[in-house]
């Protein structure tokens, strides 16, 4: 690691992680796309572990109904209409200033080729449309793809909490074999999200599976074990207060996904080589 | 020009594995990775390798003063496949140490020999080399419309864990 990251951010406690590992975790670009809830407390915990680079992707701004659960997010940021990724962005410069961020105050779509350098991808959207979309993007671009979703549902007279983390891998189980995503689940996003109001969000649940998220992260970018293995999706149960490694893997062959088997198709679906000699703008730096 | 090179860590083991293996009478073993690219949002090139073409025992030449030659119908299958295909060549070998390899004197005349033989069959695609150690790599990618190759800057390993090499 740099000197000056050093000063910045003191790394010793976490030095179990590998010798390499400041230096490593510095040098690891990331996206967040959605800074609300879930990618909020993502930017938070990956600003503490010392990532480097940061494509911070959210078009919102902040708004009174976000304060209940957007960490870093104040009274100030909604009377001046501060976005999300800026929240974000400042959270983690608080942290460690030599980290470097690039602010996307937009749908991910429009910038999606700053997603192609990165590292790891997160994706905390609301929609399966959406998450089927980002895991396709991030797969076309052998990119690792972690997701946490949360979810309120009303059942009889009360009120169920439920979430999964997902590590989506390149070659391995997709989101589709996991039962993420599906055609039911498409078909129903027609109607409202969660049944208990207006995308009912609280912060615990948020924050749980956002730990969850920062921990597969770790677990690839820098391992404390020399050959982790771990179970590739987590469920929350809210009621219970518990995390269990899901079942809906066990019958699947290890590694084997068919919905994005054939590799051949990464790669930019529309190639002109002449396009590399015009540098294409990017997103603002800061 | 930015240029990142990307592989899952089940292509590169399963590369690894068919470079070391013996051969009959060459030295080394090499053999190509087919890719696909994307543009990178500052104009950088990122390849994407999918699958590995070996070359098979028969399609080496016995020529005791290199590692490993290959002959005219290694060539001619490596040019049907990226022609069949649609893919990027990236003629691959590997070196037996570790720490970051070099290509070698050889490695640079002969690179630049073959690999622009593959614009005949895939004139709008980046091809190239790479050298691989027990941990890191090196590599140059040769672009259309540009005489001298550019350096791949950077070497993605995705898999558990994912690393940069």
């Amino acid at each position: 690691m740099k000197e000056a990251v050093r000063r910045e951010l003191n790394l010793d406690r976490q030095s179990f992680l590998g010798k390499d590992s400041a230096s490593v975790l510095d040098g690891t670009r990331v996206a967040i796309v959605g800074l609300g809830g879930g990618g909020s407390h993502i930017a938070q915990q990956l600003g503490h572990l010392g990532v480097g680079e940061f494509v911070l992707v959210d078009p919102d701004v902040v708004e009174d109904t976000n304060l209940n659960r957007l960490v870093g997010a104040t009274q100030q940021d909604v009377h001046s209409g501060a976005t999300k990724a800026f929240v974000a962005a400042r959270v983690i410069l608080g942290v460690n200033s030599s980290a470097r961020t690039w602010i996307e105050a937009s749908r991910w779509q429009t910038c999606a080729t700053a997603l192609r350098s990165c590292d790891v991808i997160f994706g905390c959207v609301d929609s399966v449309g959406e998450r089927q979309q980002l895991e396709t993007a991030a797969r076309r671009y052998l990119t690792p793809y972690i997701d946490i979703g949360m979810d309120v549902h009303q059942l009889n007279e009360q009120f169920s909490i439920g979430g999964q983390a997902a590590l989506s891998l390149p070659g391995g189980p997709c989101l589709r074999c996991m039962g993420i995503i599906e055609n039911r689940a498409l078909a129903l996003e027609a109607q409202a999200y969660g049944a208990a109001g207006g995308r009912p969000q609280v912060i615990w649940p948020n924050g749980l599976l956002a730990s969850l998220a920062v921990g597969f992260f770790v677990q690839l970018i820098t391992p404390w074990r020399k050959k982790p293995h771990f179970p590739v999706l987590l469920e929350y149960d809210g009621d219970a207060q518990t995390v269990s490694p899901s079942n809906k893997l066990r019958y699947l062959k290890e590694g084997a996904c068919q919905h994005f088997a054939d590799l051949s198709t990464v790669g930019d679906p529309f190639w002109a080589s002449k396009d590399l000699q015009h540098p294409v703008a990017s997103g603002a730096g800061s | 020009m930015k240029a990142i090179f990307k592989i899952t860590r089940h292509l590169l083991d399963e590369t690894k594995a068919q470079l070391e293996r013996p051969h009959p009478f060459a030295g080394e073993r090499v053999a190509f990775l087919l890719c696909r690219v994307g543009l990178l949002d500052d104009g950088g090139l990122i390849v994407l390798s999918h699958s590995l073409h070996d070359i098979a025992d028969g399609d080496y030449i016995d020529d005791q003063s290199v590692g490993a030659m290959m002959g005219s119908g290694a060539i001619r299958k490596a040019l049907q496949v990226a022609y069949n295909r649609q893919a990027s060549m990236f003629h691959v070998h590997l070196h037996s140490h570790r720490g970051k390899p070099r290509f070698s004197h050889i490695d640079e005349k002969e690179t630049a020999r073959f690999v622009p033989d593959f614009w005949n069959v895939q004139s709008d695609l980046p091809h190239g080399a790479l050298v691989l150690s027990e941990d890191s790599a090196c590599g140059k990618c040769w672009i259309p419309g540009r005489e001298a190759p550019v350096e791949i800057s950077r070497f993605a390993v995705v898999g558990t864990p994912t690393r940069k090499l």
